[in-house]
Order: C-alpha cells, then structure tokens, then sequence
C-alpha cells in the first residue's frame, strides 16, 4: 500500500469530489477543429419532425449526436431549441447514434451528447463532448456571425 | 417494457447518495475491521441493484423512502427524465456488485475494488448528476462489450 490504510477512505472521498468539480468546471468546454470535414447530409440522414434534414442552417448548424441512455442530451436538445428559437439563422439537428455505430466510428464519438458546431457551408469548426457552457458555444456562434 | 413513464430525475439521484454510503462504509470495514463485512454490504448492494433492474421501480426501497419521506418536502421538479438512462445506470451497478460478490468467494481484494468502483459511479451521480455509464455506454457499445 502505497498510502496508510486510514487514509484511503478520506482519500477517494477527495478523489471523488475532484472528479466532481473538474466534470463540472471544464467539461462541456469544448475545442475548436481544425482539419475540417464538410458534412454530408444525405449519408447522416438526419430526420426533424418525420422529415429529412436537407439545408444547413443559414450561418451556422448545431448538430447533436445522442444516444437512448443518455440522460442529459434531452436537456442540451431543449437548450439548442431555445438557442435556435433566439438566433433565426442558426440550425439545430440532432441525430441519434445509438444504431449508427458507423456514425460514432466515422467521426470517433465516445460519449453523448457530442455536439459539432458547423459553419454555413456545413464544415465542423468546434467540437463539444458533455454538456456544452452554453456561454462558450454562444462566444463561437457569434465568430461564425450568427445573431 | 412498460416503464416509459418520465420521472423525477431526483429520484435516482436519490437512490444513488444512499448507495454512495454503503459503499464507502464497504471500503472503510474493508480496510479497518474485515473484509467480510465489505462483502456483506455487497451482498446487499447486489440485491437493491437487481431489485431496481429485474422488479418494478416502484417497489424498490429506495423509491419508496424517496416517495414517502423526500418527494413531499422538495419543490416540483423543474423536468421529469426518461427511465432508461437511470435504469441502465442500474445494470451497470449489479455488474460491478456482481463483480464484487464473486471475488468475495476467490479473490477478496475484489471486494475492495468493487466497492470503490461503486463508490465513484453513485457519488457523482448523486452530488454531481454526472451519469458514469451513461456517457460510457456509447464507447461500451463501441468497443462490442455491450450489445443494445
């Protein structure tokens, strides 16, 4: 043992916590991309209200990948709703990866939700595992123009 | 299945700081007294796992002590959630007790990582809502561990 066995306890009571607030003060920060890939919208084969999903959003696009058990992506998709019902020239796609393996394999999704923030031509331009700040993700909308 | 009404999210969060407490408890008797009360309070761990995956919910201990004793003293939830991700959540807690239980019978320190293991999962997702399995369960699908 590499710590006195009374201290063990205490100790992954800390580890814990640790984990704790580095989950909630730097997840959901995200990244910017930089190789950047156009995404093709007939092979996502995204679907809103029964229909496909043909256009990106005028400036730019959120799209969410999310998974049946996962138990925040219904509150992220309601928060991008209510960004997208703000910014008329923003879009909001979410996907479902749970039977698009293929999906989570192509673009190396491990968590949901994870959310690509993509510009008007639909190229990915920052990437967000978790819980996005939806501080932050405003900050970069605002750089792709949207208002 | 026909658990497809939306709950209280505090529910098993709720659920989650009282199995928290046992398994702490797990490690500390592990690591001061003996290794076999850990395993007792596996044992038992292990039950309330299969409960909440193989019964209904609403007759889980858990869920009536919540229903009973916290609900009527805590405002209305601002949202209710779908059950599935709390009920995965579930599974993934009876394998680590499942895990725990039968080192119990060849390999002691098992015990012990079980219990830590279970500690970490219910602590954060009691304290921090954070969803261990859940955020996994993607890459679990991924890697063929898990099939849905």
């Amino acid at each position: 043992m590499i710590l006195p066995a009374e201290w063990i306890t205490p100790g992954l009571v800390l580890l814990a916590l640790a984990l704790g607030l580095a989950y909630r003060f730097l997840g959901g920060r995200g990244h910017r991309v930089r190789k950047s890939e156009a995404i093709d919208l007939k092979k996502l084969g995204a679907t809103r209200d029964g229909l496909p999903v043909k256009v990106f959003g005028k400036k730019a696009t959120l799209l969410q990948f999310s998974a049946e058990y996962c138990a925040i992506c219904p509150g992220v998709s309601r928060a991008f709703g209510k960004l997208e019902y703000r910014y008329g020239n923003l879009k909001h796609i979410e996907v479902d990866i749970t039977n698009r393996l293929d999906l989570a394999a192509h673009f190396n999704i491990n968590q949901t939700p994870t959310t690509f923030l993509l510009n008007e031509k639909g190229e990915i331009v920052f990437r967000v595992s978790g819980a996005p700040k939806l501080d932050l993700l405003t900050k970069e909308l605002e750089k792709l123009g949207v208002k | 299945m026909t658990e497809l009404k939306r709950i209280d999210p505090r529910g098993p969060r709720f659920g989650a700081a009282i199995t928290s407490v046992f398994a702490i408890l797990a490690l500390n008797f592990s690591l001061t007294t003996s290794w076999f009360y850990a395993w007792v309070i596996l044992w038992v761990l292990l039950a309330l796992f299969a409960w909440s995956v193989f019964l209904p919910s609403a007759s889980h201990p858990y869920n009536i002590i919540f229903r009973k004793l916290i609900r009527p003293r805590l405002s209305e939830p601002k949202e209710l959630e779908d059950p599935r991700p709390p009920h995965f959540a579930q599974k993934v807690g009876l394998s680590f007790a499942v895990f725990g239980v039968v080192s119990g019978f060849v390999f002691p320190p098992g015990v012990q990582l079980a219990a830590i293991f279970i500690f970490l999962a219910s602590f954060l997702n009691a304290f921090f809502g954070l969803c261990l399995g859940c955020q996994m369960y993607l890459g679990l699908k991924r890697l063929g561990i898990i099939r849905g």
